[in-house]
């Protein structure tokens, strides 16, 4: 048993007891003991990769980890929020959420280590299925809607997904012979120039929509603001967010064996202008649909709709240096994301109630004189979102946009002004968020402000203080990826 | 043409002849015998590629395909139309003809795309492929046109029909993906099942049209 396989395997296995054991609050301990275990599991991984079916690649390695460390956070904040909403759920409902958190980060770990195009889609259709249940869970009529929503649309992608990948299979199958190796990444990318490359690109595009789907590129987001906004709260935010990024990420390796393709003439298309196209539209869509909500996790999961559009849009730019910034953006997204969802469910339950539809931005008018060591962590994590410095996800930015102008100075226009319109609705809120008048009442730093401080910090050193060992991965990645 | 090309094709063409006939029902019971005469022809389909390929693994997908789709799914859905008394006409979104005329369309379009591309393969493969498409195509227009719920989840069995039809012909494909296929339709269905249950509690209909509350809250 390798690394991968074990850090994978632990919170799909471990989500059976959780599912059939235990009162909430020991559940919601279990489930954090699982998550520690997971993380170090993940960091493991940097020393033995593994090998075959389930083996990590640096990406693997470093998405890896950053998924076990959001996933450990988030179960930190999640007793909290199990202890301040106990009756929102019965016995059985508890349980199968905290199953549902572990199928999620097991599915997500599982995705990002398989070296295989099957696995990669299992791993995504499990999540898909664990997140139907999780948004269902509170049964109410909405949420009820919002998870039909995301079966249907989930279901349609993953039917598409793996319709790509049976093509991909047939473009490599001549040159890599029936069998296992045409389904590995590896090898996918190690033979790029001798596939057959008409084949891959109507590949690239049954997956561009089945997985864009997962990774919530407009027009195929429809499912992830009634999922973000209905579902209990720690699972459908903070967790689905990392099922984008597996998503992304699949989509970043099919692009790179594509464009082995094109660039040794093998009849591929070049896969930019599509990833630019969809990752413009949802980074559009966002800028024209944020200023019209006021439910804050509809709101962020507008937020996140642009922020995955904006790393789709950094890969189809290609070149290593805007996938270093595609990728930072993802890391740093996440991180600040995660981050901002803990302030919030925190924030939602000292108003009175962390179930969905108590978190109206009118509804948290005038945190930040009331709570004050919460209400600015809330308002640190959104300001960290508008991606203007000394934000993390600026530096990020600033390496898209500089190398737009560098490669296509027409698309840098629409990019900057998507960019800025989706900053000033998240501005706008900030204002009222601190400094709206309130009742005094005696502040009290909780866990979940110490957690948002950490991400921040993360966020903010890993841009701008980046370790050398980030660096050299994520530019050896990127290189490699060219 | 070899009697392996010729009983392939047939089979292909029975599964698109039933994903076609499926759009022009209105009755749930009629489509879930449909349904379950795609899923019987698949299985035949399965044995006899396992039998063309030499490939024990199609003959337990076969048996999968059998056993789930043809048996356990068609009564679980036939139980579930008589315990919600759905005896009765589907509300459709367009007219019967305007819906066959668009799965046409949409035929045309999976051959167009599929044969040209696939010049180089053994054309076995390619035309199954363009079948294969075509009931995937068909499956989605008939979530899109069907306000149901029970009809929306048979368009979306009747897609992953189809995917699996692609996946038994493509050469040498390893199993892991038909059995995960056929595995995870069981688990999306216990999904969809318990939704349809809980549906029923909350709006007294399986008529999705009546539910989009979140729209008209205004967000």
């Amino acid at each position: 048993m390798s690394f991968p396989l074990v850090a994978a395997l632990l919170p799909l296995l471990a989500a059976v007891p959780l599912g059939l054991l235990g009162t909430p609050r020991q559940g919601a301990v279990a489930n954090l003991l699982l998550c520690g275990v997971t993380f170090l599991f993940t960091l493991g991984v940097f020393a033995d990769p593994g090998a075959g079916l389930v083996h990590a690649d640096r990406l693997g390695m470093l998405f890896g980890a950053l998924t076990g460390f959001v996933g450990l956070t988030t179960a930190c904040g999640n007793l909290n929020f199990v202890a301040a909403s106990l009756e929102a759920l019965s016995l059985r409902r508890w349980r199968l959420y905290h199953a549902m958190f572990q199928l999620v980060l097991g599915a997500c770990l599982l995705g990002l280590y398989a070296d295989n195009l099957g696995l990669l889609w299992v791993a995504l259709e499990g999540a898909t299925i664990a997140g139907t249940v999780a948004v269902s869970l509170t049964r109410s009529a909405s949420a009820l809607e919002a998870a039909w929503k995301y079966f249907i649309l989930g279901g349609i992608g993953i039917a598409l997904a793996l319709f790509g990948t049976m093509l991909t299979y047939l473009a490599a199958q001549p040159a890599l012979g029936p069998g296992l190796p045409a389904m590995s990444f590896s090898a996918l990318a190690a033979q790029g120039a001798a596939l057959n490359g008409t084949l891959l690109t109507l590949a690239f595009v049954f997956l561009l929509f089945g997985y864009g789907t997962k990774a919530a590129l407009a027009p195929l987001h429809g499912w992830l603001p009634d999922a973000y906004a209905e579902g209990p709260a720690p699972v459908t935010t903070a967790m689905s967010g990392l099922t984008l990024n597996v998503a992304l990420i699949a989509l970043l390796r099919f692009r790179h064996v594509m464009q082995e393709n094109a660039a040794a003439g093998g009849g591929a298309m070049q896969p930019g202008p599509f990833l630019l196209t969809l990752g413009l539209a949802s980074l559009l869509l966002a800028a024209f649909s944020l200023p019209r909500r006021r439910d804050a996790r509809r709101f962020f999961g507008f937020s996140s709709i642009e922020h995955s559009g904006l790393a789709a849009f950094a890969f189809g730019v290609g070149g290593a240096a805007a996938i270093f910034g595609g990728l930072l953006h993802m890391i740093l997204h996440t991180l600040v994301k995660s981050a901002l969802f803990q302030a919030l469910i925190r924030a939602a339950s000292w108003r009175g109630s962390a179930a969905p539809g108590h978190y109206a931005f009118a509804h948290l008018r005038g945190l930040g004189g009331e709570q004050k060591y919460l209400g600015w962590a809330l308002a640190a994590a959104m300001f960290a979102l508008t991606g203007m410095p000394p934000s993390g996800l600026f530096a990020s930015e600033f390496i898209i946009v500089s190398q737009t102008i560098q490669h296509d100075p027409l698309l840098s226009l629409p990019l900057g002004l998507g960019m800025v319109l989706c900053a000033v609705p998240i501005l706008r809120h900030l204002g009222p968020l601190l400094f709206a008048p309130s009742k005094p009442k005696p502040a009290q730093a909780r866990v979940e402000t110490g957690l948002v401080a950490l991400h921040l910090l993360l966020a903010f050193g890993l841009a701008f203080v980046m370790p050398l060992l980030l660096f050299h991965l994520l530019s050896g990645v990127a290189a490699g990826l060219e | 043409m070899s009697l392996s090309f010729s009983l392939a094709h047939m089979m292909g063409g029975l599964m698109l002849l039933c994903a076609f006939a499926l759009l022009s029902q209105r009755r749930l019971a009629s489509m879930i015998s449909l349904y379950q005469a795609e899923a019987l022809t698949l299985t035949a389909a399965a044995l006899w590629q396992g039998y063309a390929q030499h490939s024990p693994d199609l003959y337990a997908t076969a048996l999968i395909t059998f056993a789930i789709k043809a048996v356990v799914l068609p009564i679980g859905l036939r139980k579930m139309v008589l315990r919600f008394n759905l005896i009765r006409a589907v509300e459709t979104v367009m007219p019967i003809g305007l819906a066959m005329i668009l799965g046409l369309a949409l035929i045309g379009i999976a051959v167009l795309v599929v044969l040209p591309t696939t010049l180089n393969e053994v054309s076995l493969t390619r035309e199954d492929l363009a079948i294969s498409l075509s009931v995937v195509l068909l499956g989605f227009l008939l979530m899109a046109v069907r306000r149901n719920a029970v009809a929306q989840v048979i368009g979306f069995l009747s897609t992953e029909n189809g995917l699996v039809l692609a996946a038994i012909g493509m050469p040498g494909m390893p199993f892991v993906a038909e059995f995960s296929v056929a595995l995870l339709v069981l688990l999306a269905f216990l999904v969809v099942g318990v939704f349809l249950f809980r549906l029923r509690e909350h709006f007294d209909t399986l008529d999705l049209a009546g539910i989009e509350t979140i729209e008209r809250r205004g967000r």
